[in-house]
């Protein structure tokens, strides 16, 4: 579903983010995207959707290549999660904003309902489908920008620090939601406790490098390995 | 509520009048948008010493006030702040313009002083008339409307897009102006040698906001384009909500009926 082979990314002043990435990811699968801060998580979760472009190698999203040609295509596809959630909700209230890809995608109004009333479900935010955005604790506005995903029923998920401003309710709530969705999702995350909840596999972002891909349990155990990337075990396995 | 959280309460109250579900809110929006530009564009045509024709055509906003059932106090109340401005339009045609009509009692009425009022009235009516458009029509209808008569998609995404962005600049200013009065205590507004720094902070977090908004609406299938499902598909009811508007409105500007009634009653 997601193959990417070499990739480099570099920003404009030639500071390398991402080096030499080979990724390959199938669907269903739940992957665990950690490292340190500035480890090229968020940036290579925006290559993905083609947010960021200009890079090295190749990104392919479901086959096709993600270039100006087929961004639309694989925009259509992939829910992308934006780790600041002012920046995903900009409509004035909850279902508004819900329903702005499904109108956008052209879908006719009981089919627009459909996927907002579902969204909302799956997500337990119901009560909120006519309150105002700005009048949204931070919480609230967490779970409202998942839910915006959500109504595009998208093939790909693609989420950045989705547990950010969560209570521990809403965040196992959360982890709950992400348990039952089917889809091939990647989510970015310093909270390696949720990612050992939700994803099988992990990969290791270090100094823009993969550093570990494989059994969560297994990377997100190896103490040696997470504080040579500047990460520390989860709390569950700390003493 | 600071003024900040006030003008984004405002700002979202607005949208909630403009998306409630009444008949003449659903009217289809080039409907509206198109007798908003015709009532605007009679009521420019009237001449400058046309008083009693121009009155008539307070019939338009009166009528959408009733059957959207707005309150005229607080649409007042919002547009205080553009109303002064358009009433010091005309204020030095009494000067100028100083030809007697007539007298009520000892002063003198000039034409100056009603061309002064006709272009008052002219300025009231027509952001009346505007801020009904928007009172009764969300934004992306607006811009829908907008797209249906050609206006060419960059300029209607700059104006949705620029609708979007003002809340969340007000909100950009909220947060910098709390981070400085909480640092900053028993200071009365802002030092003006911080000024600089602070406007300069402001653009760019809202540079930084808008793109990523745009990418956030792009990535959810936003390209420009207006999609509104059989919502927004014209009915009968439009046309002959706009045929009995345009009716009224050519009626009012061509026949002299505020005239007639001062005749009959007067």
């Amino acid at each position: 579903m997601i193959d990417i082979k070499n990739l480099i990314f570099e920003y404009d002043r030639g500071i390398r983010v991402l080096d030499n990435i080979s990724l390959s990811c199938k669907n269903g699968e739940s992957v665990g995207l950690v490292g340190a801060n500035g480890a090229g998580k968020s940036t290579l979760l925006k290559l993905l959707v083609g947010i960021a472009d200009k890079y090295e190698g190749e990104i392919k999203v479901d086959g096709l290549d993600v270039n100006k040609k087929n961004i639309s295509k694989i925009r259509e596809k992939t829910g992308y999660v934006f780790q600041d959630y002012d920046s995903q909700l900009f409509m004035p209230k909850v279902v508004d904003d819900v329903a702005f890809a499904p109108v956008n995608y052209g879908f006719a109004k009981e089919e627009v309902d459909r996927r907002v009333d579902k969204a909302l479900t799956q997500i337990n935010i119901e009560h909120l489908r006519d309150r105002h955005i700005y009048k949204l604790s931070g919480g609230e506005k967490k779970l409202v920008s998942i839910a915006t995903i959500l109504s595009m029923e998208p093939e790909i998920i693609l989420m950045d620090e989705p547990s950010i401003a969560l209570d521990p309710k809403n965040r196992r709530n959360l982890i709950n939601i992400l348990n039952n969705l089917g889809q091939l999702k990647i989510i970015a995350s310093h909270d390696l406790d949720m990612i050992m909840d939700t994803c099988k596999r992990t990969v290791l972002l270090s100094g823009g490098r993969i550093a570990a891909d494989g059994d969560t349990r297994e990377v997100l155990s190896d103490k040696e390995l997470l504080e040579s990337a500047g990460l520390e075990l989860p709390l569950r396995l700390q003493k | 509520m600071s003024r900040l959280d006030n003008a984004i309460h405002e700002l979202n109250h607005i949208e909630d009048v403009a998306g409630r579900d009444q008949w003449v809110n659903n009217i289809h929006p080039l409907v509206k948008l198109a007798l908003t530009i015709i009532y605007i564009i009679i009521v420019v045509s009237f001449g400058k010493y046309n008083l009693s024709g121009l009155i008539g055509m307070a019939v338009y906003p009166a009528a959408v006030f009733i059957l959207a059932e707005l309150s005229f106090k607080d649409s007042l109340k919002r547009l205080k702040v553009v109303l002064p401005f358009v009433c010091i339009v005309g204020i030095f045609n009494p000067f100028f313009d100083r030809i007697p009509i007539y007298n009520i009692g000892s002063f003198t009425v000039t034409t100056g002083m009603i061309s002064m009022l006709t272009l008052v009235i002219k300025g009231v009516f027509s952001v009346l008339a505007s801020y009904l458009l928007i009172a009764i029509t969300t934004i992306e209808e607006i811009c829908f409307a907008l797209r249906l008569i050609h206006v060419p998609s960059i300029i209607v995404t700059q104006v949705m897009l620029m609708y979007r962005y003002i809340s969340m600049l007000i909100g950009e200013v909220e947060r910098i102006t709390k981070a400085y009065s909480l640092r900053a205590p028993g200071q009365k507004g802002i030092h003006f040698k911080v000024w600089g720094s602070l406007v300069g902070q402001l653009l760019l977090r809202s540079m930084d906001k808008a793109e990523a908004v745009y990418e956030s609406m792009c990535l959810r299938g936003f390209n420009g384009n207006f999609y509104y499902s059989e919502k927004h598909k014209f009915v009968m009811s439009d046309i002959i909500y706009f045929a009995v508007w345009l009716i009224i409105l050519l009626v009012f500007r061509f026949v002299p009926i505020v005239r007639a009634f001062g005749y009959i009653f007067g």
